[in-house]
């Protein structure tokens, strides 16, 4: 796998052989009438979601920062920021086994469920910490990003210094005890061309990091979308509104 | 984990939608051609590979992108492969994109 730039002081490139897949998705509910998603759907979901883990697939990224954690299916719930009701990141052993995972999951009835935008890529940087304690944080932060016109003019030595400005910016982010999964490409597969996932304490702090991106001037080169939830069971998430026997009536 | 890979590969359509970025109209002309020459090399050796090129289709009439590029791979990761090569020769600095990956969806078409 070839990362999209060279090291930084912040990240590195993952080590080790082929790439694990990542799946970042956003979804829209679509299920306010009846029949449409019950509970035989939400059990099938969740049976695959049960069998994509057996099959290697991490579902819950706090598994990337400890490997012991549960690997409980989980997302962000975005609803009150957003216009998608949830986000989030899965991992999967390659590209294939991404694609059609996302498929399986459809099939199953997510696609009943959500309006989905699945956005396939690999992992290019390994996990940082933040200082301090590295508790498990309650809320995530997504960044998507792509480099604009600007970035594809600019010389070498331009966006080697912009990536030292913007090192800057992401060790701030480090002493606001963010813990940065890393950094996945979507270039492949997706106008995005990559994702910074965090773990963080609250909004106020993704506000409070973006603004140190903001002083280093991190978006005069990238054009990008933040998104902000509280992490979630997916259980939770996906849970039926409306049960079976009503939708036996429509 | 390399032989299941394998057995789980399936075609898999690429798609790449595609425009000039500003500063391509600016490149000199001899500069333009070694890259286009450069691009070429990348695409006749992903067709060498077995990779079919469908088509590459104005669609600016009717989308934010000036072409779309339709190209099937024997797997995503060959499609992948195909894209990498193209970074590396510097395409993504000139041309903004939006990509694409796609499994047949059988039954399809049956109806």
């Amino acid at each position: 796998m070839s990362a999209l730039t060279g090291d930084t002081d912040v990240f590195s490139a993952e080590t080790g052989g082929t790439s694990r897949a990542c799946i970042v998705f956003t979804g829209t509910r679509q299920d306010d009438l009846p029949g449409i998603y019950g509970r035989t759907e939400h059990d099938a979901v969740m049976a695959v979601l049960a069998e994509l883990a057996a099959e290697g697939w991490v579902l819950n990224q706090r598994r990337v920062f400890d490997p012991e954690a549960e690997n409980v299916p989980v997302a962000l719930d975005t609803g009150f920021t957003h216009a998608h009701d949830i986000a989030g990141v899965f991992e999967a052993p390659d590209l294939d086994a991404a694609l059609q995972g996302t498929i399986r999951l459809e099939q199953a009835g997510w696609a009943r469920l959500f309006r989905t935008e699945w956005m396939i890529g690999l992992r290019e940087f390994a996990p940082v910490f933040g200082k301090g304690a590295h508790a498990d944080h309650g809320w995530a932060f997504m960044a998507l990003w792509e480099w604009n016109d600007q970035w594809g003019e600019a010389s070498r030595a331009e966006r080697d210094e912009y990536d030292l400005e913007c090192d800057i910016a992401f060790k701030g982010d480090l002493a606001h005890e963010v813990n940065i999964s890393g950094r996945m490409r979507l270039d492949i597969a997706h106008g995005w061309h990559h994702l910074g996932y965090w773990e963080i304490s609250g909004p106020d702090v993704a506000d409070s990091a973006i603004r140190g991106h903001e002083e280093v001037a991190d978006f005069k080169f990238t054009t990008s979308r933040h998104i902000v939830g509280r992490i979630r069971p997916l259980a939770e998430l996906a849970a039926p509104r409306h049960d079976d026997r009503k939708a036996s009536h429509v | 984990m390399s032989e299941q890979t394998q057995a789980s590969a399936t075609p898999c359509a690429w798609l790449h939608y595609a425009r000039p970025r500003p500063h391509w109209y600016l490149v000199p002309e001899a500069e333009k051609a070694a890259l286009k020459s450069a691009w070429a090399a990348v695409a006749k050796a992903a067709q060498d590979a077995g990779a079919v090129h469908q088509g590459c289709f104005h669609i600016r009439g009717q989308h934010d992108f000036e072409t779309v590029d339709i190209w099937m791979f024997a797997s995503s990761q060959a499609a992948y492969g195909h894209w990498q090569a193209l970074v590396e020769a510097r395409y993504p600095e000139y041309f903004a994109f939006s990509n694409g990956i796609g499994l047949e969806l059988p039954g399809a078409g049956d109806a």
